[in-house]
């Protein structure tokens, strides 16, 4: 992933290497051109000079060879000799590379070169004039170097401003971002963000506290929803438990009769188990039962174990209760109520009959083991009626919300089948 | 005996009504706030029912209003909302009793029984049922003279059972009264027999097991 700002600084930069590449030749081919324009009207000059020059002298004709001799041969880039008869005497400009014979390493020197025809007191002469002209890849490097200096700098100012704006420009984005992080719907309904003169960041702000007043309602309904819904339901649901006591009370009733009606109390109170678990479920998820005390596990455990003795003895299951005292822990008593009730009519209601029941609290941990038959599947007991079935009565959200309450709390709890016993542990 | 059933649900209300109205207990029944607080200025009575949610109003603005009037009715809360926050309230406002939706009849008529009588006979709290002298403070139990010795649950079932005379009782019914907040979570309910059968067999020892009928296997009834 790259930073939005990076993208255009890498296009920006191509495009810039581009450009200024294209930029070398054409750089060149103007400098060249200047080069040779200006040695061209040089070497006109130096041909106008030298005419006037030997024509103005009063010389005569053998001084005048002897001295055009050492002229040239002590200024070879300017060759003055009678020109041939029969000769075309027609200027040419003309560009030449030579050895220099002078350096050592056999350096080549390009020459910008005038050959012209003067008239010396009436005579026809030959002039050739070469004058040094920078070499075709010295102009090159240099000014390519020149480029990819300049190129550099620009390169190193794209990145700084990059910098600096990303850094200006982008910091309410940034706190933007930060707000939307540390957003919990769970918590708050509203998010406010800093006010910016951008205009796009102020329209992406307008837009997302839209969207999250949007999506706070409806999660707001949503749980409210599940609420109202579970009480609606409980007002029926005691309209037909009353009319079951009712029904009983009539004198006609056959045995059948009674027996059919009477029965219908155990999915009637399954039903309305069911309710009341998802009711608080929902409550839990709504973040209710905020208020926390110490609670001394071991008493409370007591307690509930006592609550369930018919139970553990209708089924001639032994239970067992091994506390370190003074085990506190911090949370809604309600809550770590439910948490010991639900795991402890589990391991009454999923035992056979005759079977134990053992719980341990020490050192911060509380374990429940029960006889029973088949280990059962971890990732689907905690499930909302992950295991529910047929055979099954229970309400099958006992422990999601034994679950829930571990997790509000973050304690720990998992399921292990050791030794033909299914093991539940808490560690708090 | 008058009570007054504050509830919406005409169902409901009705069967409250039929299942009361067999004992000495007369209903009358007020099915939204308007009507409620009509009833409860114009009359009184010995118990309310009272549900919480109401059309045109609360049922605690209903609670608040009768301690106003500072009128003795004894008041019991019937509300779908187990929310611990509105019994709390209730309870403080100054109703005597709170039970969730959906309840057995059976456990609301035990409740008005026990309210009734803490009404009526203030100091007194000795009941006499049949051969039965059931004294409530120290719930120890006599007849003819001789002590009973009742277990916590025989004696929760015994005053149960005095409080809903000629009523067939479910076993269910009894057994979400002797689980109080467990009831909920039980389903196996054959514990109840075990505490059933040892109350019998007490009364028998002073010969008052006559009046505890068993009724096709699964019910009870307490005649007398």
């Amino acid at each position: 992933m790259s930073k939005l700002l990076d993208k255009p600084l890498k296009t920006f930069t191509l495009y810039a290497l581009f450009i200024l590449a294209c930029s070398i030749p054409a750089y060149y081919l103007v400098v060249d051109y200047i080069w040779l324009n200006e040695l061209d009207e040089h070497n006109e000059i130096v041909r106008t000079r030298m005419e006037q020059g030997l024509n103005n002298i009063d010389i005569d004709e053998q001084i005048l060879a002897q001295t055009l001799k050492v002229w040239n041969s002590v200024q070879p880039g300017t060759t003055i000799s009678a020109a041939q008869p029969g000769e075309a005497r027609e200027d040419s400009i003309y560009t030449v590379s030579k050895l220099n014979i002078y350096s050592e390493d056999g350096e080549i020197d390009r020459f910008r070169g005038l050959q012209t025809y003067l008239n010396i007191y009436g005579r026809p002469y030959k002039l050739m004039i070469e004058t040094n002209v920078e070499e075709v890849d010295e102009t090159l490097l240099a000014i390519a170097l020149i480029t990819f200096l300049f190129f550099g700098f620009l390169v190193l100012g794209f990145i700084l401003l990059n910098r600096r704006i990303s850094g200006q420009v982008w910091l309410p984005f940034r706190k933007t971002l930060d707000k939307l992080r540390n957003f919990d719907l769970n918590k708050q309904t509203e998010v406010s963000f800093e006010k910016t003169d951008i205009e796009e960041f102020e329209e992406l702000q307008v837009v997302l506290e839209q969207l999250v007043r949007n999506n706070a309602s409806v999660y707001l309904r949503q749980k409210e929803f599940s609420e109202n819904a579970s009480h609606e339901l409980q007002t029926p649901l005691a309209v037909l438990k009353s009319k079951l006591d009712i029904l009983l009370q009539d004198n006609t009733l056959s045995e059948a009769q009674y027996e059919k009606i009477s029965s219908l109390n155990s999915p009637l109170s399954r039903v309305s188990r069911i309710n009341k678990n998802l009711l608080l479920l929902a409550k839990l998820e709504n973040q209710q039962f905020d208020e926390s005390h110490p609670i001394d596990l071991g008493e409370l455990l007591n307690e509930t174990t006592g609550l369930l003795a018919d139970q553990a003895e209708a089924k001639d299951i032994t239970i067992s209760l091994k506390v370190d005292r003074y085990t506190m822990v911090n949370g809604n008593k309600y809550l770590v109520e439910i948490v010991l009730t639900n795991l402890l009519v589990n391991a009454i209601r999923h035992n056979v009959s005759g079977g134990t029941v053992t719980i341990v609290l020490t050192g911060g941990v509380l374990t429940i083991s029960n006889s029973g038959g088949k280990p059962l599947k971890e990732e689907r007991l905690f499930q909302r009626f992950g295991n529910a079935s047929p055979e099954n009565p229970s309400s099958g959200l006992g422990l999601s919300i034994v679950k829930e309450i571990c997790q509000r709390y973050s304690w720990d709890i998992r399921y292990d089948f050791k030794e033909g016993l299914h093991v539940f542990s808490a560690t708090f | 005996m008058k009570i007054l059933i504050i509830e919406d649900e005409l169902e409901l209300a009705q069967n409250i009504a039929d299942y009361l109205s067999g004992e000495s207990y007369l209903c009358e029944h007020a099915a939204t706030f308007d009507q409620a607080i009509d009833k409860i200025e114009s009359f009184s009575y010995d118990c309310i029912l009272l549900d919480l949610m109401l059309p045109g109003g609360s049922g605690l603005e209903i609670l608040e209003s009768l301690k106003k009037q500072n009128k003795q009715e004894g008041v019991i809360i019937i509300s779908a909302k187990n929310a611990i926050d509105d019994k709390v309230k209730g309870l403080q406002i100054g109703a005597d009793d709170y039970l969730a939706k959906p309840f057995h009849l059976s456990e609301l008529s035990a409740r008005v029984y026990s309210i009734i009588r803490r009404k009526q006979f203030g100091n007194s709290n000795t009941v006499r049922q049949n051969e039965l002298e059931i004294d409530l403070l120290g719930k120890t139990v006599k007849a003819a003279n001789q002590a009973i010795n009742l277990t916590k649950k025989e004696f929760d079932l015994l005053l149960f059972f005095v409080g809903n005379k000629n009523r067939v009782i479910s076993k269910s019914a009894l057994a979400e009264h002797l689980s109080g907040d467990l009831a909920d979570m039980l389903d196996n309910h054959d514990f109840v027999y075990a505490h059933i059968k040892n109350l019998k067999k007490k009364l028998s020892e002073v010969h008052c097991d006559n009046h505890l009928k068993t009724v096709y296997g699964t019910g009870y009834k307490w005649e007398g």
